[in-house]
């Protein structure tokens, strides 16, 4: 699970990646997200992969992406071992394998350079109702709250002789008991507390609240923008060309 | 000057509790004061200060008789938006008054709500941050905040809708005593620089009663005590109440009351001790 | 006896939250940790109990590593009662919170059944036994915290901002309580911004700052330390100050506004 979430936790960097607009991030991950299923032999799958390893580097989250690269190249060994052994065809079994690693980094790409704020703004430009899109804001936000809660409720019941990894599954489960009650009280009183805060700052009074930022399109924002459509464009062409559609 | 707050024979009571929260309650407040309700906890305090903002009776509902008004319009007959914008509330904890991602969206989060324009938003977000000393702060995300900045950001977002009046429940509890003391200096700051008018619900007087102007008691949901700092702590019947008078003033008190010291203000150590040696003398 | 040799922690996130503390707290001794938020205190609390272990540096509890023991059984020793009670409070009566505890340590029905009444009549809790915890004002759940620490009767007694909520006759009924733990021997620690109240047992105080312990010594003499105080912002309590502020003056300087009037009067005469 660490492995997860460290590809897709967001930390705040200030490359021109990250400054450009949610939405043109947002639209660059889905198109290498469709070119990475649709193309059809390893090499061009390789393109994918070189295009979205350097807006890594352009983004200077490499590292991080690269650690991606490799945990999950990891379990797309057994996805390769099983579609080689079922298939015996080398090329689609790489290309299996590849293709897991890539559909991972450009959706990883794409959580690991956007603040929670950016998608909010993104969430707007769908429409989704304010309700949805805020929950969805304090959800994030309070997450490193109550993991900070559930560690703090933790010690506290440790310190009073708890154990929570001791006895068979039943005793375990019984164990988070002491546990669960403080954080459910808490986060209760939490969401008690927010609502006052909220309703005191005027959540909701206009059905169009405006906005702090606006995104104007940047030169970075049409060149990103620009290669991500001809990357699909490119992986389309070899879709339709190997294999046209068939209607029936 | 004309009173910015003025409650009128206040009377609320919850969904089926057993008594009244708040009782026949009256309070005038000048433009511009600063005000600190005390009493012991579960004396309506937090009660009175829904009251004023419109919580009560907008968000919670009640029995409710009496008036408030704030700036000669009635909290009952006002909607939340007006409300928002005349009254601002910062409660104790500033981790659950804070919800956006980054600062500065964070202090615009009321003026998104009531629709503010862009341009004019920047200025009152700008504004905002650098009256509260965070302008290098605007960018960072909540976590990356101590305690003291989170109460400054939290401060900041009420300040930039610009209200007249600003209600503060218990807003040191969390701080440790320097941050807490930095957190009243600026409230003294804002009050000269803005005008604005405070009331402030809070334990530990020793800070506020420097800066405060007057002192109103509250016991078991009515006003017991009300005047400035030194007549209600150098005066009778503040123990009764449980008021924590900060431990110089309980000793100038009782120099005092042997003609040691004068009631005519309340004294700082320093000049106490000065006091003191002359008398001693 | 409780050691800290050198020890060091680092967080996940690379802030360093002790820098090679070196502290020893003897049994029987009454210390209260003093400092800014975020100076480490809690952060070192948690190192006794091996809730965090050390980065580097070692801690040990009556000679014994905290790496090499298990936080169960040193609570046994230690008891450790943290700020906020609404972070352990969740039994369905106040009783049954204060025998959790036990039970986890292996008391007696009956024994268990001594030690709540011992501690409901202790801190004036009696009349909630059968309440929810969560029906009591802040004051009272932090005093119910207290009773459920002292209940197992541990050799240490560390106590983290116990005053929140009291207010002046609490305050002074704790510190007479702790004055009796120590009549027992027992060692008590307390963190605290509110060290007043503490006067009557005249504490060791250690004064820490960005993870470091950065003064340490009797009460008085750190009290009067201005610069220390300014240094890791620590608010002198305002008595002190008044003390300071007179030319003759007694041996130690007086906390107690009754004490102080004894005093001025007296030296009239």
């Amino acid at each position: 699970m660490m492995w997860l979430s460290g590809g897709f936790i967001f930390r705040r960097g200030n490359s021109v990646y990250h400054r450009l607009d949610p939405r043109v991030k947002l639209l660059n991950s889905v198109l290498m997200f469709a070119s990475t299923l649709m193309v059809r032999s390893v090499y061009e799958l390789l393109g994918v992969i070189v295009f979205l390893v350097a807006v890594a580097a352009v983004a200077t989250v490499l590292r991080r992406v690269a650690r991606t690269m490799l945990l999950t190249g990891t379990f797309s060994v057994f996805i390769f071992l099983i579609n080689f052994l079922f298939t015996r065809n080398l090329e689609s079994s790489v290309l299996y394998a590849a293709r897991f690693v890539a559909i991972v980094v450009s959706t990883s790409l794409f959580f690991i350079t956007t603040s929670p704020d950016e998608l909010e703004q993104v969430m707007k430009t769908f429409r989704l109702p304010r309700d949805v899109v805020f929950a969805f804001v304090t959800a994030v936000r309070f997450i490193p709250v109550m993991m900070l809660d559930t560690i703090q409720i933790m010690d506290a019941q440790k310190s009073r002789g708890l154990e929570l990894d001791k006895g068979n599954v039943f005793r375990r489960v019984r164990n988070m008991v002491p546990v669960l009650i403080p954080l459910v009280v808490n986060s209760v009183v939490r969401s008690g507390e927010l609502a006052e805060a909220m309703e005191s700052r005027a959540y909701g009074v206009v059905p169009r609240p405006t906005s702090l930022v606006q995104y104007r399109a940047s030169a970075a924002d049409k060149a990103v923008t620009v290669a991500a459509i001809l990357l699909f464009a490119l992986a389309a062409y070899s879709f339709y060309y190997v294999l046209p559609v068939q209607f029936p | 000057m004309s009173d910015i707050l003025e409650i009128r024979g206040l009377s609320f009571r919850y969904p089926e509790a057993p008594r009244m929260a708040v009782s026949g309650f009256d309070l005038a407040i000048p433009e511009g004061e600063i005000v600190v309700l005390a009493g012991p906890s579960g004396c309506g305090k937090s009660t009175l200060l829904r009251a004023v903002n419109g919580l009560i009776p907008h968000m919670y509902g009640g029995e409710y008789s009496g008036d408030v008004l704030v700036a000669g319009a009635s909290v009952k007959g006002s909607d939340m938006r007006e409300l928002a914008q005349k009254v601002g509330f910062l409660f104790q904890n500033p981790e659950n008054q804070i919800f956006m991602f980054s600062v500065e969206r964070d202090v615009a989060f009321g003026l998104e709500n009531i629709g503010t324009p862009r341009e004019e938003m920047r200025e009152r977000v700008d504004d905002a941050l650098r009256l509260l000393g965070i302008g290098d702060l605007a960018l960072r995300a909540p976590h990356e905040l101590s305690d003291g900045q989170k109460q400054r950001v939290a401060l900041a977002g009420v300040l930039a809708m610009r209200p007249r009046l600003v209600i503060l429940d218990e807003p040191t509890s969390l701080l440790d005593p320097k941050t807490a003391g930095e957190l009243v200096d600026l409230v003294a700051k804002l009050r000269r620089e803005l005008g604005t008018t405070f009331v402030i619900v809070e334990h530990r007087l020793d800070l506020l009663v420097r800066v405060a102007d007057r002192l109103v008691v509250m016991s078991e949901g009515r006003k017991v005590m009300e005047g400035a700092p030194k007549d209600v702590l150098l005066g009778e019947g503040s123990e009764k109440y449980g008021v924590a008078t900060p431990a110089v003033t309980r000793l100038q008190k009782m120099l005092a009351r042997d003609g040691l010291a004068t009631a005519d203000g309340l004294m700082r150590p320093a000049d106490l001790a000065a006091l003191s040696e002359k008398r001693a003398r | 006896m409780i050691e800290f040799e050198d020890v060091s922690f680092v967080h996940q996130s690379g802030v360093k939250a002790l820098d090679e503390v070196s502290l020893t707290i003897g049994s029987g001794e009454i210390v209260a940790l003093v400092g800014e938020n975020g100076a480490g205190k809690t952060t070192l609390v948690k190192h006794v109990t091996g809730l965090l272990k050390p980065s580097s540096g070692r801690v040990l509890v009556d000679g014994e590593d905290t790496k090499s023991t298990s936080t169960a059984q040193l609570s046994r020793r230690v008891g450790v009662a943290f700020q906020n009670p609404d972070h352990q409070l969740f039994s369905e009566s106040v009783e049954e919170e204060m025998s959790f505890a036990l039970r986890n340590f292996g008391f007696t029905q009956e024994l268990i059944a001594n030690r709540v009444s011992w501690g409901l009549e202790l801190f004036e809790l009696e009349e909630y036994r059968k309440s929810s915890p969560l029906v009591l004002s802040g004051g009272e759940k932090k005093r119910l915290t207290l009773a459920c620490i002292l209940a197992w009767d541990p050799d240490v007694v560390i106590l983290d901002e116990p005053t929140v909520g009291q207010d002046s006759i609490q305050k002074e009924k704790l510190a007479g309580t702790i004055g009796m733990l120590r009549s027992t021997g027992k060692t008590v620690v307390v963190v605290s911004h509110d060290i007043e109240f503490l006067w009557p047992v005249q504490p060791r105080v250690v004064v820490m700052k960005g993870g470091r312990v950065v003064g340490d010594g009797p009460a008085a003499a750190i009290m009067q330390d201005e610069r220390l105080l300014a240094s890791a912002r620590v608010v002198q309590p305002e008595m002190v100050e008044f003390y300071q502020g007179l030319k003759r003056r007694p041996a130690g300087p007086f906390i107690d506004p009754l004490e102080a009037r004894r005093w001025v009067e007296g030296s009239e005469l």
